[in-house]
């Protein structure tokens, strides 16, 4: 489904500054895999999705998705078959525009926007229909405006504007990490759903080892830039976070700790 | 004296729903502004002087209209792609345009500052020969005909927005990452808004042009300040809720504008205050609403101190 070759990113390149971001990285995602990421920070974690999603161009190395070389391909265009969320719930919709707008944004993904009428009457009743799911009450606020929305419902918005048309891959950069942990439950609990549902190959960030080791069926550790382990099946499942940090200790080499248990 | 403040604020109604499109819409500050309305001016009077002498048809007038469109909306085509490919900050995109389009409109004008539509017919003084009204009901034609181009442009810009392609251009203005979030090319997006701005702004100019019986070259400077201005004021005086009531705002305030101005040209102030008058303009424009927040904020201030008294 995804595979990367040899991916590097090297940031401030020849500066005293500089900083592998992805030194190397070769990975592969089968299809309709749940793959989660850990790492400490500046480990490369949101490099490796903004290399995937098209934000960040590779120095070197190939992308290829679904069969088909995305390396040099712009983010718009990745982005039909691509579905993402940030951590920041302000940066995934338009806070001027309605509720409706914004879906119906979402919804002419991977079409071309030409001048036929922006939502019509059918799409209206499906928005009202895929926003019930949420179960936020949003349903009968199409008309509001998404600035007036908290953050939770803005994510959790967000969460239905990637999925409405089903991508072949989404990529959860920390989605949950901004909310209180009552809509962070709330919307994790959303994305499994729909993920399971539609079978869409996921990548999740994560900063939290325990939603890492308990969501999906894949960890994969990363550390300055590198693959340093990854954990799979009856190995994954015995793991506790105790130990994972041990064997990051030993495999990464370098101080571990508070910064990624944040 | 106020049908003439009528006629003037329509035309530049135009201008301001242009300048709407691009300072609103796309969040862009376009100076492009200041070359493409004489665009419009230029091209309109040059067309119109093409028809035969003596002739009475309205049709190459009215064709110079939809000329004046294109030319403008060329012009913000390269503004865009100036900004978008080349990564140069819009602000600068527009000046560039502009200063290239000081030469271009000299150009079209045969590089005459001043060029009249020569006794040819124009959009309106065909209508004038057609009802053969005395000077005081002409304003009154020439006022109908200049609503009914201003609802029309109204009217087709708000359906655009409607449409899908409206609504990215929207949304580019509002959140460019979730644009491209959304599969679409939020450059396209940009330069297809600049080209409708400029392309309104344009047809202002053409029918300014039109309606003065002739194109001046130098007549440009400060027109993308009497559009914010007209923009402001309309938000201030008929608020902001929807991109809609801010796009009849807008034309709103265009009137208000040139009505102020008439009042005060009335009163005796001279015509080469009329920049510094549009400057000021907006910025008492701008400090009314964030006075008026400040004063509510104190009083409420006052109120909670009075009642923990």
């Amino acid at each position: 489904m995804l595979t990367i070759k040899n991916a590097r990113i090297t940031f401030n390149a020849g500066t005293v500054n500089e900083r592998k971001a992805l030194d190397k990285i070769n990975l592969s995602f089968a299809r309709g895999s749940f793959t989660t990421v850990i790492g400490s920070n500046g480990a490369g974690k949101s490099t490796l999705l903004n290399a995937i999603s098209g934000a960040y161009a590779l120095d070197s190395g190939h992308i290829f998705l679904d069969g088909e070389e995305i390396t040099e391909k712009p983010e718009h265009f990745r982005a039909r078959i691509i579905g993402r969320l940030f951590q920041d719930p302000l940066k995934g919709t338009a806070p001027n525009m309605t509720i409706e707008e914004n879906l119906a944004l979402a919804y002419g993904r991977g079409t071309r926007r030409g001048l036929s009428i922006g939502i019509r009457k059918a799409d209206g009743v499906f928005f009202k229909e895929a926003l019930s799911r949420l179960g936020l009450g949003l349903e009968d606020r199409l008309k509001s405006k998404v600035g007036l929305l908290s953050g939770g419902q803005r994510q959790a918005l967000t969460l239905l504007m990637a999925t409405i048309v089903p991508p072949k891959l989404l990529l959860l950069d920390e989605h949950t990490a901004a909310l209180d942990p009552q809509t962070a439950a709330q919307v994790m609990r959303i994305t499994g759903e729909f993920v399971r549902e539609n079978n869409i190959t996921t990548i999740m960030v994560t900063h939290n080892i325990d939603d890492a080791l308990h969501t999906g069926d894949s960890t994969i550790v990363l550390s300055n830039g590198r693959l340093v382990l990854t954990l799979e099946g009856v190995e994954r499942e015995s793991m506790t976070v105790e130990r994972l940090m041990k064997v990051y200790s030993a495999a990464a080499n370098d101080s571990f700790g508070d910064s990624m248990l944040l | 004296m106020a049908l003439g403040a009528l006629e003037q604020g329509l035309i530049y109604s135009l201008l301001a729903v242009g300048v709407f499109v691009s300072l609103r819409i796309l969040d862009i500050p376009d100076l492009t502004v200041d070359g493409s309305f004489i665009t419009g001016s230029a091209v309109s009077v040059m067309i119109t002087q093409l028809a035969p002498e003596g002739g009475a048809s309205a049709l190459i007038p009215a064709l110079s209209l939809p000329a004046a469109l294109a030319a403008g909306a060329l012009a913000g085509i390269c503004t865009g792609l100036i900004h978008t490919k080349l990564k140069v900050q819009p602000l600068l995109a527009g000046i560039i345009t502009m200063t290239g389009l000081f030469s271009i409109n000299l150009l079209v004008l045969n590089e005459k500052p001043t060029v009249s539509i020569n006794g040819r017919p124009g959009i309106f003084s065909v209508l004038y020969d057609l009802f053969s009204v005395n000077p005081t009901t002409r304003k009154i034609v020439a006022a109908a005909l200049l609503l009914v181009i201003v609802a029309l442009v109204a009217a087709l810009l708000t359906v655009f927005l409607k449409t899908q392609l409206g609504l990215a251009i929207r949304a580019t203005g509002d959140n460019e990452d979730m644009v491209r979030a959304s599969s679409i090319d939020s450059d396209n997006m940009k330069i297809i808004g600049l080209a409708i701005a400029n392309g309104i702004v344009a047809l202002s100019g053409a029918v300014l042009a039109q309606h003065q019986n002739f194109a001046d070259a130098k007549a440009g400077t400060g027109m993308v300040v009497v559009g914010i201005a007209s923009i402001i004021i309309g938000e201030t005086l008929f608020g902001k809720r929807s991109v809609f009531n801010s796009l009849l705002s807008a034309i709103g305030g265009a009137l208000a504008y040139r009505i102020f101005i008439a009042v005060v040209l009335q009163l005796g102030l001279k015509a080469s205050y009329f920049k510094l008058l549009s400057a000021v303009i907006i910025i008492i424009s701008i400090l009314i609403p964030i006075a008026s927040k400040s004063i509510a904020e104190r009083r409420a201030k006052e109120a909670k101190n009075n009642a923990d008294d």
